[in-house]
């Protein structure tokens, strides 16, 4: 003899027998936990539990009660979240992300730096086979306009390293078109944007303390 | 396969699967498991919850004898120009690996 109970799965009633009422609880609960952060969370867990439903049904067909092997059989199908584990599709981009689809981002290259790997860097993210045409500019640059010196530093500062494989994957990206340019232009624009106005709080900070430091000294002097 | 890999791959199959029409989850699933693609069932809701609201699929209620009504999956409009492109670039990616693993050991 076993108790059973009586349950709702997707809309259907089920009488199921005690333990197997307690492993599918448990089931489903893990279920909601390992989903709770994912898009879409409760479209999942209503599909996982439509077809668990229609699962258990094609099971039990003329018995009446669900057993424990039945919500087996039914969970061997739809896996545990172990299993979902081994496949986790959950984090992580995919191809709908659009830094998928375009690629490329600005680093600096470390695998073939003379000093920061800005230029190799740039190289790469525009294509350019070999780094020394944008060593030659930035050289023009610095000797010429004289430009050249700070943008280096600048660019040394702001760009990331590459670190990660990652990293190196999306610095070479896709060969540019023009789709790519715009989203690029767009992205580091943006971000670069971002970075000197932080830059320029710091410094204006920095120099708001410099000068208040240099009148205390002064009236201290006198 | 490396999982990012995998799940690039796998939207590319069952974007194709339901191209072909019409097509209820665990027939997908059945498809995918031929070709070791997919283990279990479970990893499927939430890839197709999400091409759904990316817009790439809809989906009509169907009536169904053994349970609750089943989710029927279609490709949107945009869901189709989407794997088209992503065919492409496939297209070109197993091109330029096989480009560059050609001289390797074990690949013939």
């Amino acid at each position: 003899m076993n108790k059973t109970n009586n349950v709702n799965i997707g809309g259907f009633p089920f009488t199921i027998d005690d333990d197997a009422y307690a492993h599918l609880q448990k089931y489903l609960d893990k279920i909601e936990n390992h989903f709770r952060h994912s898009e879409g969370y409760e479209e999942i867990i209503d599909d996982i539990e439509n077809r668990m439903a229609e699962l258990l049904n094609e099971r039990i067909r003329n018995k009446r009660i669900v057993s424990l092997e039945d919500v087996e059989h039914a969970i061997g199908i739809l896996g545990t979240t172990a299993d979902f584990g081994a496949d986790d599709f959950s984090e992580g981009r995919s191809a709908l992300d659009s830094s998928y689809k375009t690629g490329k981002k600005l680093f600096r290259d470390p695998d073939d730096k003379i000093i920061g790997g800005v230029c190799s860097g740039l190289a790469a993210y525009f294509g350019i086979q070999d780094p020394i045409w944008v060593r030659i500019g930035f050289a023009i640059l610095a000797l010429g306009a004289g430009i050249g010196i700070p943008l280096y530093l600048l660019m040394w500062a702001l760009v990331p390293e590459a670190l990660t494989p990652k990293d190196f994957l999306s610095m070479r990206g896709e060969p540019i078109n023009v789709n790519n340019i715009a989203k690029i232009v767009e992205d580091q624009v943006e971000n670069i944007s971002d970075q000197l106005s932080e830059l320029g709080n710091d410094w204006k900070s920095k120099r708001r303390k410099k000068k208040s430091g240099k009148k205390k000294s002064w009236k201290d002097r006198h | 396969m490396k999982a990012q890999m995998r799940k690039g791959v796998l939207e590319l199959c069952i974007l194709s699967i339901i191209s072909e029409g019409e097509a209820y989850p665990s027939d997908i699933i059945q498809k995918l498991k031929e070709q070791e693609l997919i283990v279990v069932e479970g990893t499927m809701y939430p890839l197709l919850t999400r091409l759904k609201n990316a817009g790439l699929l809809g989906y009509n209620w169907q009536e169904s004898t053994s349970g609750p009504p089943r989710k029927y999956y279609h490709l949107t409009e945009e869901g189709t120009s989407f794997l088209k492109d992503l065919l492409a670039t496939w297209n070109k990616l197993v091109n330029v690996v096989n480009q560059s693993t050609k001289n390797l050991v074990g690949n013939e």
